[in-house]
């Protein structure tokens, strides 16, 4: 398949150690239109917007910045923030990201038992635009990925 | 037989000979020759071999401008201000700039290729900053997410710093990563102690340097740091500080504190150091700093948790630590000789207690902070 | 010694920017053309770019083709030695860019080094073979065809940018899809040039 420059731009900078030290892709091989298309698809079946979803996960940061880093309870999740000194490029190179971590698990389940990917997830303000504007949730096997399916259970 | 071996032989020749010229003209071009790099208007004035990137170029000549990708183009951090015109703003340094950076001619030092004489200017201490070979001679965990780094200088360097500031790390590759990064620290140790640096560094999720500070780094390794960076320091003045840090946000304080206590430095300031969290298994330190403060009656220590469980039996402040911010300085603190901010964390919580500090008579340009940005 | 076509050079250089424009009359360099064409300033310089390229390979392929390949019989191989020629003038000319306008180079990013795989430069070599041109009959319809491929480009960029902020392309043929349909008008435009000068 053949890939617009900017994308494969994109591809380069999602590699582990370029711009995080896992990278975005986690394990999955296919390229990324193609991971893009897929989640698409997740999400119109799903019934999900990719505009709404950013705006609810924005929300649920702010909520959780109140707790100043510490875990703080919105609804019916967990929501901790932490930072972190400097900032992240969007791999497509259209912005600046503050390096922060947000996550969200659900408030009735003990911390220490809560397994990233599995109970909890963690965004930043990079993923909420890289799923805002981009479209892209990371690849299959990353510790970053929105997975759709996730995403609606836990969030909704 | 000969028609066999003619075609190849004219290819390989044609193919020579273009690659000849290629090479030459490559030589032509590239060769930029001997340029002169004047710093600050001519305060320093280097002979360098052009057509390197200007950071690389800096670095050859013991001038280390921060950089924490090594060069690559994504962290913008390697800022400078080029006064001699190189040619407008490139499309890899317009994401970092803002619209006033692009007037006053900053530019992206590892973007700019030393063509011809230059004029640049650079912040003062970046003339005091060098790279230090150390070995790390202790690593100790204050939480189950921080650790505690000592690192002795080799090779009889010394290091002079501030309290306050910060090095630059230098992360080797590792693991699946290929290429060497740098990342910022603030300095925990005090100036005194010339042959040292401690550091307090947090796990950040996917973070490149923090994973491999806890996963892979081991006592006795040797790590290289660049430094002293930064503007947040103690302001000679007799007013009191009031300094709010949670965590890794520490680091800088820890310097502050013990420097003022061993040397007597600063003898009017009197010191308040709200430290949060929200369990006890998130603090550390807190026998030291409350030893400090029973020892030495300039220091106030006042740690709070924001949600403390029953079986902790917490007897200190409860809840977030802005609101016992505010609660402090509205009702107890000694407001006699004027009061000056000191935060070190997130923008959140830095916005944040700013807003309790001028809620309660704190004017912004006596509030300091060390935004992690 | 070689039976060229009695052809003004004047003419020859109208046809080939008008008549037989390389890319609207024969569609050869479709790709970057249609990639290039988004931004104006950077097709100005691909614009440029190509018709140097082209110039010069056409100069170069033709004294290889009547002193190399033709005297030793080689004509087989000669696809191969004209990609190895514009491969390396390519290469000459990105760095020439690079060291003249590090910025032009940049914005250009990978068609500068695509330059190589148009079929336009290959195209008008070729044609000059199959023609049986003269060395100034060469050059002229070399550089002529990259001066017809520029403006072909320039044309395009243009009504691109107008397009741009009208909203009654729909959404479904916006960016590519609208630009090919203007390629096929500018086509048929061109198409009323032809009788004006043959040279094919």
């Amino acid at each position: 398949m053949k890939t617009k420059p900017e994308d494969r731009i994109a591809y380069e900078k999602m590699l582990p150690g370029v711009l995080t030290a896992q990278g975005f892709l986690g394990n999955d091989i296919r390229p990324l239109a193609e991971i893009i298309m897929e989640d698409e698809q997740e999400f119109i079946r799903l019934g999900l917007d990719f505009e709404e979803v950013a705006d609810r996960l924005d929300a649920l940061k702010q909520a959780g910045e109140k707790g100043l880093g510490e875990p703080i309870t919105v609804g019916e999740l967990l929501v901790q923030t932490g930072d972190a000194r400097g900032m992240l490029p969007c791999p497509w190179g259209d912005g600046l990201y503050h390096k922060n971590a947000i996550s969200i698990q659900p408030a009735d389940k003990p911390q220490e038992a809560c397994v990233e990917g599995e109970d909890m997830l963690i965004f930043s303000d990079l993923s909420i635009h890289l799923l805002r504007v981009h479209h892209f949730c990371q690849g299959l096997g990353s510790p970053f990925r929105l997975d759709p399916v996730f995403l609606k259970h836990l969030i909704y | 037989m000969t028609q066999i071996l003619i075609g190849p032989l004219a290819v390989a020749i044609i193919s020579t000979v273009l690659a000849f010229l290629i090479a030459i003209i490559d030589k032509v071009l590239n060769n930029y020759g001997q340029v002169k790099i004047s710093i600050n208007g001519g305060k320093k004035v280097l002979e360098v071999k052009g057509g390197s990137p200007l950071l690389g170029t800096l670095a050859a000549e013991g001038i280390f401008v921060p950089s924490a990708c090594g060069g690559r183009g994504s962290c913008g951090a390697c800022k400078c201000k080029v006064t001699t015109d190189v040619g407008p703003h490139l499309p890899t340094e317009l994401p970092y700039m803002s619209p006033a950076e692009i007037q006053k001619n900053i530019r992206l030092s590892c973007q700019i290729k030393v063509r011809k004489d230059l004029e640049i200017e650079l912040p003062e201490e970046f003339f005091s900053v060098k790279k230090f070979q150390t070995k790390v001679e202790s690593i100790k965990n204050l939480t189950y997410d921080i650790k505690e780094v000592l690192l002795a200088l080799q090779d009889g360097q010394t290091v002079e710093f501030e309290a306050g500031q910060y090095v630059q790390l230098v992360v080797p590759p590792y693991g699946e990563i290929t290429e060497s990064v740098q990342r910022a620290y603030s300095m925990s140790s005090r100036p005194l102690d010339k042959t040292h640096i401690e550091l307090l560094i947090r796990l950040v999720p996917g973070g490149i340097a923090t994973t491999w500070v806890h996963k892979f780094l081991k006592e006795g390794d040797r790590v290289e740091v660049v430094g002293p960076f930064g503007e947040f320091h103690i302001h000679d003045t007799p007013a009191t500080m009031v300094c709010v840090a949670g965590g890794s946000g520490m680091a800088p304080f820890k310097s502050m504190l013990y420097h003022m206590y061993e040397t007597g430095a600063f003898q009017e300031k009197e010191i308040w150091y709200f430290f949060g969290a929200r369990t006890t298994k998130d603090m550390f330190y807190l026998d030291e700093l409350a030893e400090l403060a029973a020892r030495w009656p300039r220091f106030h220590f006042v740690p709070a948790l924001s949600e403390p469980k029953p079986e902790e039996n917490w007897k200190g402040d409860v809840g977030l630590i802005t609101d016992v911010l505010d609660r402090y300085v509205q009702s107890t603190i000694d407001k006699s000789k004027g009061l000056e901010g000191y935060l070190c964390g997130s923008p959140g919580m830095i916005n944040a207690c700013i807003n309790v500090m001028k809620k309660n008579g704190m004017t912004e340009d006596k509030i300091y902070f060390d935004k992690f940005a | 010694m070689i039976n060229a076509p009695d052809v003004g050079l004047l003419s020859l250089f109208l046809a080939s920017i008008l008549t037989s424009n390389v890319l609207l009359a024969n569609f050869l360099g479709t790709c970057s053309f249609i990639s290039i064409s988004k931004d104006f300033k950077s097709s100005m310089g691909l614009g440029v770019a190509v018709t140097m390229v082209i110039g010069i390979c056409s100069a170069i392929c033709w004294a290889v083709l009547y002193f190399i390949i033709k005297p030793l019989g080689i004509e087989y191989l000669s696809f191969i030695i004209f990609i190895i020629v514009i491969a390396a003038v390519v290469q000459m000319l990105e760095m020439i860019i690079d060291r003249f306008s590090p910025g032009l180079y940049l914005a250009l990013g990978i068609f500068l080094p695509l330059i190589t795989v148009n079929c336009a430069v290959l195209g008008v070599i070729l044609f000059m073979q199959i023609r049986n041109y003269n060395f100034m009959q060469a050059v002229i319809f070399g550089f002529g065809s990259g001066a017809g491929w520029w403006l072909a480009i320039m044309l395009l960029a243009s009504i691109r940018k107008k397009l741009d902020n009208n909203n009654a392309v729909p959404a479904g043929l916006k960016g590519t899809g609208i630009t090919l349909i203007t390629i096929g008008f500018m086509a048929m435009a061109f198409i009323g040039f032809s009788g004006m000068i043959a040279v094919q």
